[in-house]
């Protein structure tokens, strides 16, 4: 999220709160976008985004496309420990990248299906939240 | 082993003030931040910042496994937790451990032990420290009238099964404890399915106090005097000063001495508080937990005693003896801080993330500002809403107040609402000044009296 949109949603969420206060509602649930919101009174209704996943935390893995091209992105600091190599064909939820956190090794399953184009990280090495690992090249 | 380099992981005017006292000790900064944190203040000034998770606290400053990892994979042999956040969970040193990393904080067995409220209060008792007077179980109506003299009034009569308030009773004579027990007991019946009742002296002015330790982990603990922090809202403290100037002297020495008896009786190790109630009208305190962190208070103590008490953390966690002994800890003066939060007091202290459009903060002799903030700032609504702590030390209190008072009408932020201006009514409070506050002070004196005005 960069510094714009957090502006926005700060806006946002101001006004909504306004809104909130200001009538009787119970429980307020809003999405737009990257963002989404869920605000209740005392003795509302439970968190849908506790429910399932929140947005705007788990938007990595399904990852923006450039053109034809889907970058696969570390959700979380982590070692990277395998990667297929370029020119690799895959289904979508095949295993591209394997990483590991202390001792716990975990699985990335491609996003979409197609090939893998570029490697952006090397294997060993300490990957970031939101670093491109890799990127793959949509089948038609 | 001196720590080679430490791995911060906490964020705001703390995570800052970590990197500075790692520094001044030659020390390099790994800083553990999470996506809307990557061009903090702290992560502009550590050698290398690692952004291990996404905005949500659970997915990164509450990941312990994450934080190691990072810390790990970065080469860092210490690891500073800051307060809030994984400070006080027993895992985080867990992991450092396993991992060969220098915790910054005490063991994790006695995490477990100072956090367990039964536990810890059980290990007061049996450091001499004192308890609030209660009762075991009240069985009788007539128990809770024989046992509320005992007590002294007024007495809290409470369920043993209880929680929330409800089958509590307050009971200001023996009469009322009577009546209390048979209107307690029933009320426990009826929620909590138990009628069983327990007594407890109640403090309708008190207090909070507590004490500033600094253990070796080999039995050897320092105190750096007592604050007291009663200008409190729900709990959170608003206002804190060193010394307590309530206390006498006399009070003031065996409250350092409980402190610090029970802090060695678990050969406490790093900065831990240790906190009390302090019963003005009776002139007696009571033990009320440890916090077994370094606390947001703590720049206080430091003004008082001229000791940087973050470095002596990370000193004391890379296997180093206290650096002073109690002689050497002199305490001069007076200080009090004010947390500055980006609320707005007219509506409930409702949290106001945003951007500061303006950044005026005060400077002069005594004054000291821990702050991550700067104009064009962005407080991002996922965390606290603190933006920083103004801190004044005087000659006496009186001198304080004065600093302090010229100080917040210096200070100008603009952008979003903030604390500033209740903090120059408290401190302008005749109350205050003359010294007569109690921790409900502030929700039942000052902030009726501000909702009355604006009525």
């Amino acid at each position: 999220m960069n510094d714009n949109t957090m502006d926005r949603a700060i806006t946002d969420v101001r006004a909504l709160l306004d809104t909130f206060i200001s009538s009787d509602w119970q429980e307020l649930h809003v999405v737009s976008g990257e963002i989404e919101i869920f605000i209740a009174r005392a003795g509302g209704g439970a968190n849908p985004m506790r429910l399932g996943t929140a947005v705007g935390d788990t938007e990595l893995p399904a990852a923006p496309a450039t053109g034809a091209e889907t970058s696969v992105m570390a959700q979380h600091v982590a070692t990277l420990v395998h990667v297929l190599p370029v020119g690799t064909d895959l289904k979508a939820g095949d295993t591209v990248a394997t990483i590991r956190v202390l001792d716990t090794e975990e699985a990335i399953p491609a996003p979409v299906a197609g090939r893998i184009m570029s490697l952006s990280a090397d294997v060993g090495a300490l990957v970031e939240y939101g670093m491109p690992i890799l990127s793959i090249a949509q089948a038609a | 082993m001196a720590i080679k380099r430490l791995f911060i992981a906490n964020r705001g005017e703390i995570a800052l003030r970590i990197v500075r006292a790692a520094q001044a000790l030659n020390i390099e900064t790994v800083l553990a931040v999470s996506d809307p944190d990557r061009d903090s203040a702290a992560a502009r000034l550590a050698d290398r910042k690692i952004v291990i998770g996404p905005a949500s606290a659970a997915k990164s400053y509450l990941a312990p496994r994450l934080i190691v990892h990072a810390a790990k994979e970065s080469g860092c042999d210490g690891l500073h937790p800051g307060y809030g956040f994984l400070s006080e969970r027993a895992i985080l040193p867990t992991l450092c451990q396993a991992h060969g990393i220098a915790f910054v904080g005490p063991e994790p067995d006695v995490i477990d032990a100072l956090g367990d409220k039964l536990r810890a209060r059980a290990m007061a008792g049996a450091a001499g420290v004192p308890l609030v007077p209660g009762s075991d179980c009240v069985a009788s109506a007539a128990d809770a009238r024989r046992e509320g003299d005992r007590i002294g009034y007024p007495v809290l009569l409470k369920a043993s099964a209880g929680g929330g308030g409800r089958g509590m009773v307050i009971a200001n004579n023996a009469d009322e404890a009577e009546a209390g027990f048979h209107r307690a007991s029933a009320e426990a019946v009826a929620a909590f399915g138990d009628g069983t009742l327990f007594m407890e002296r109640f403090v309708p002015e008190a207090r909070h106090v507590e004490v500033q330790l600094m253990g070796d982990g080999k039995g050897n603990v320092l105190h750096f005097g007592e604050r007291d922090c009663s200008v409190q809202r729900r709990y959170q403290k608003l206002v804190e000063e060193a010394p307590c100037a309530a206390m006498p002297d006399h009070l003031r020495k065996q409250l350092h001495e409980s402190a610090v008896a029970l802090a060695a009786s678990v050969n406490y190790r790093n900065a831990g508080t240790c906190e009390f109630l302090f019963d003005v009208k009776r002139q007696e305190f009571y033990f009320i937990e440890v916090n077994a962190r370094i606390q947001v208070e703590h720049p206080v103590s430091e003004m008082i005693s001229g000791f940087d008490l973050v470095q002596e953390q990370i000193r004391v966690a890379g296997g180093a003896d206290l650096s002073v002994t109690q002689d050497q800890v002199k305490l001069s003066g007076h200080a009090i801080e004010c947390r500055i939060n980006a609320e707005d007091v007219t509506r409930d202290f409702l949290p106001s993330p945003g951007r500061i459009t303006r950044w005026q903060p005060p400077e002069g002799d005594g004054i000291r500002l821990d702050s991550h903030m700067a104009q064009g700032a962005m407080i991002p609504p996922f965390y606290d809403s603190m933006v920083g702590k103004l801190i004044v030390h005087g000659s006496d209190r009186a001198d304080a107040i004065k600093r302090l008072s010229a100080a917040l009408d210096e200070f100008v932020v603009e952008g979003v609402p903030t604390t500033i201006d209740l903090h120059r009514e408290i401190v302008a409070h005749p109350d205050f000044i003359e010294n007569r506050i109690h921790t409900r002070w502030l929700e039942q004196v000052l902030l009726p009296e501000r909702a009355k005005r604006a009525a």
